[in-house]
């Protein structure tokens, strides 16, 4: 199965791979996975205090579309308050991508990760 | 009829597997081609149809993961569908740090004895987790299976680990 140009371009080069401390109560840290083909995603978002989304990592691991969807979702959340990210959804993703519909699942981890993070930073705030 | 009825074997997640080849085998005779040499076209058809049956139900059997989802949906419980992202914290953070463990045996000083660290460490894990899984299928209540579908997803994630784990194996091997 071939991959669209803008999928290989982030696999080949992905955005903000990395790690941030999920213990700073500023960073809020998504995990999230796919049982049927065992994608493991990591999503980290570094948020100010009046809810912007500052800076993004992830690290994934799996195949070529599920790099691709997390690596494109740290350059679309930065800049955007939790409440933005938070409307991201994977069609956008998936139609951004070109994936094909046996991929859709990639984007739907990568839509689930933002939440998975908001949620980690909810109840962070709230502790 | 279930594919334990199928085979003539109790329903049971501790299958006799050499029990299960022979009687697989037994039965792929009845519906072997050249017994139907002479048949009509219809028996022909029907005899190659039951034997992908056979087979379908063999190979689920056998494998283990297969046969717990198996006998988890025979009994009505509901599998999360696959698409459904499973959201473990903790458990995929374990996942995340033995992914990097594999990643990191190739610039391990000694290759070989990284990757057989990796091997035990995953084995036990997915011995513990199998055991459990296990136990819980063979209680058989709404509370066990429930948790034993859990466990069944997260042992999908072991065994992706150990298809990554093979394959660096024979990477290696070719160097």
């Amino acid at each position: 199965m071939a991959y669209s140009e803008k999928v290989l371009d982030h696999y080949e080069n992905p955005r903000n791979v990395g790690s941030m401390d999920k213990n700073d109560p500023s960073v809020a840290t998504g995990m999230v996975g796919a049982p049927a083909c065992g994608d493991v995603m990591k999503l980290q978002l570094k948020i100010s205090d009046d809810g912007i989304i500052e800076d993004a990592k992830f690290k994934t691991y799996g195949c070529g579309s599920a790099i691709a969807s997390s690596s494109l979702v740290t350059e679309w959340v930065k800049g955007k308050s939790i409440e933005e990210a938070g409307k991201i959804k994977n069609t956008a993703i998936a139609e951004e991508l070109a994936l094909p519909p046996v991929k859709i699942h990639c984007s739907i981890l990568a839509e689930d990760a933002i939440k998975a993070a908001i949620e980690d930073y909810k109840s962070k705030q709230s502790k | 009829m279930n594919y334990f009825q199928l085979f003539n074997i109790e329903v049971s997640f501790d299958v006799d597997l050499q029990q299960l080849s022979s009687n697989y085998q037994t039965l792929q005779k009845t519906v072997h081609p050249d017994k139907f040499v002479h048949a009509s076209e219809q028996e022909q058809r029907i005899a190659v149809q039951k034997s992908a049956h056979i087979n379908d139900a063999y190979q689920i059997l056998k494998n283990p993961l297969q046969r717990a989802q198996y006998m988890l949906v025979q009994r009505g419980v509901e599998m999360p569908n696959e698409q459904h992202s499973f959201q473990d914290t903790s458990f995929l953070m374990r996942q995340m740090d033995l992914r990097e463990m594999l990643e990191d045996v190739k610039h391990s000083a000694d290759v070989d004895a990284a990757l057989l660290e990796v091997q035990s460490v995953l084995s036990a894990e997915y011995l513990t987790l199998s055991q459990l899984m296990r136990a819980q299928i063979s209680e058989n209540n709404a509370a066990s299976n429930s948790v034993a579908c859990d466990n069944l997803r997260k042992l999908k994630f072991y065994q992706k680990l150990n298809v990554e784990v093979d394959r660096l194996e024979d990477s290696l091997l070719d160097d």
